[in-house]
């Protein structure tokens, strides 16, 4: 769900151009199957958090562009915050307050 | 049409049809480009996300409207299968009882609900007279014989009150149901399948001296039924399935409370199971959410 919605970000994609995207962004980590990707995509439109920004006929066949919404802008971006505090506990650079003393220093 | 194709084609069908005419081939589209060339086979990840995206697409379509018209429904539908699977077997003795018990079964599922409480009364008559020996609106020869599908007589170890609980409980709910004037959903043709596998008194599993024994195959369709139910309020977070269990639970309950004194182990198992998937489903939906779109 963080990376479709970060795939988003840089744009309105359809399902094959955001499936390549969560793979690139996630360093090969991330490929969720079609079925997976689609009831991501379907249950984050249910919610208003991403929408169809255009639909087109290629080889026949209906494809659907997907849309980050302002509500899904402040999702990912609240995620991001989060993942980077949590982050931040581990990685702070020097001094670590919440180090734990080694018994009988 | 390439073999790949039609291979995905076969596999989308775990979608509702619904979904299927509506972004099929966009799913499908997608897939074929995600495919390596010269491919014939979908991958198996492929064919495990699409299997599991159906099913779980079924069961969140199977969640919209009022939640407790819907559980109700459910609920009378599960009591309405099991009131013609006890007649089923007998159908060589009683061709017009259950030709009548089948066709409220078809009135329930279709949601035909001011035909399917005379159907149901009348037929609720006839079964409660038989349990009880008594004769109403025809003259049937009692005890009514076993059969292929049945090992004993028509509701040898029924009472005319377990019988009647079950339906009470249907004629409540379409009384209930038959209040609204929205139409309601059409169950699925799945529900005469388990009429089959519940009439059947199933393989031999208890000692041969049990007084009231419960029948294999039924309880296994029970469980498997209860444990869908419990799937779609884990996954739907609704109380349709909870309340749908519960009636089914109340009908079942007063067959084994009126066995009291007769019960095994192995009654006493299998109600605790119906009782723990039934909780199972009236928690579900209250599970602890681990992101914002759980």
């Amino acid at each position: 769900m963080y990376f479709v919605l970060a795939a988003l970000r840089g744009g309105p994609l359809h399902g094959h151009a955001i499936s390549k995207s969560v793979k690139e962004l996630s360093g090969g980590r991330v490929q969720p199957s079609v079925g997976t990707l689609y009831g991501i995509l379907e249950r984050l439109n249910e919610r208003g958090v991403i929408t169809v920004d255009r639909e087109e006929t290629v080889n026949g066949r209906n494809r659907r562009y997907f849309r980050i919404t302002d509500e899904g802008q402040a999702l990912v971006h609240a995620e991001a915050r989060r993942m980077q505090e949590a982050a931040s506990l581990v990685l702070r650079p020097s001094g670590a307050p919440f180090a734990l003393r080694p018994s009988g220093a | 049409m390439t073999a790949l194709e039609r291979r995905y084609r076969r596999l989308l069908l775990a979608y509702p049809r619904k979904y299927r005419a509506a972004h099929g081939d966009e799913l499908l589209d997608v897939l074929l480009e995600s495919a390596a060339p010269g491919r014939s086979v979908p991958e198996p990840r492929e064919v495990w996300g699409l299997l599991l995206g159906g099913v779980r697409s079924r069961i969140i379509d199977q969640a919209r409207g009022s939640a407790w018209v819907d559980g109700l429904h459910l609920g009378v539908t599960a009591a309405a299968v099991a009131n013609l699977a006890a007649l089923l077997p007998y159908a060589g003795s009683l061709p017009l009882w259950t030709a009548l018990s089948a066709l409220a079964l078809l009135a329930i599922s279709r949601g035909w609900v001011r035909t399917a409480i005379p159907l149901t009364g009348v037929v609720a008559a006839k079964a409660v007279a038989l349990a009880g020996g008594w004769q109403v609106f025809d003259l049937t020869l009692l005890p009514v014989p076993p059969s292929s599908l049945a090992r004993q007589m028509l509701f040898q170890f029924g009472s005319p009150l377990t019988v009647a609980a079950g339906y009470a409980l249907a004629l409540a709910g379409l009384l209930v149901l038959a209040r609204r004037r929205r139409p309601l959903r059409v169950r699925s043709w799945w529900w005469w399948a388990a009429v089959v596998a519940v009439a059947w008194s199933g393989p031999p599993w208890m000692p041969q001296d049990t007084v009231y024994p419960l029948s294999l195959s039924r309880v296994a369709v029970e469980v498997v039924v209860f444990g869908l139910a419990v799937t779609g309020a884990y996954l739907a977070r609704d109380l349709r399935w909870a309340l749908a269990s519960g009636l089914y639970l109340l009908v079942a309950s007063a067959e084994l409370i009126l066995h009291a004194g007769e019960l095994t182990r192995q009654h006493l198992a299998y109600w605790g199971l119906l009782v723990l998937l039934t909780l199972a489903c009236a928690f579900a939906p209250y599970r602890q959410r681990r992101h914002c779109l759980d």
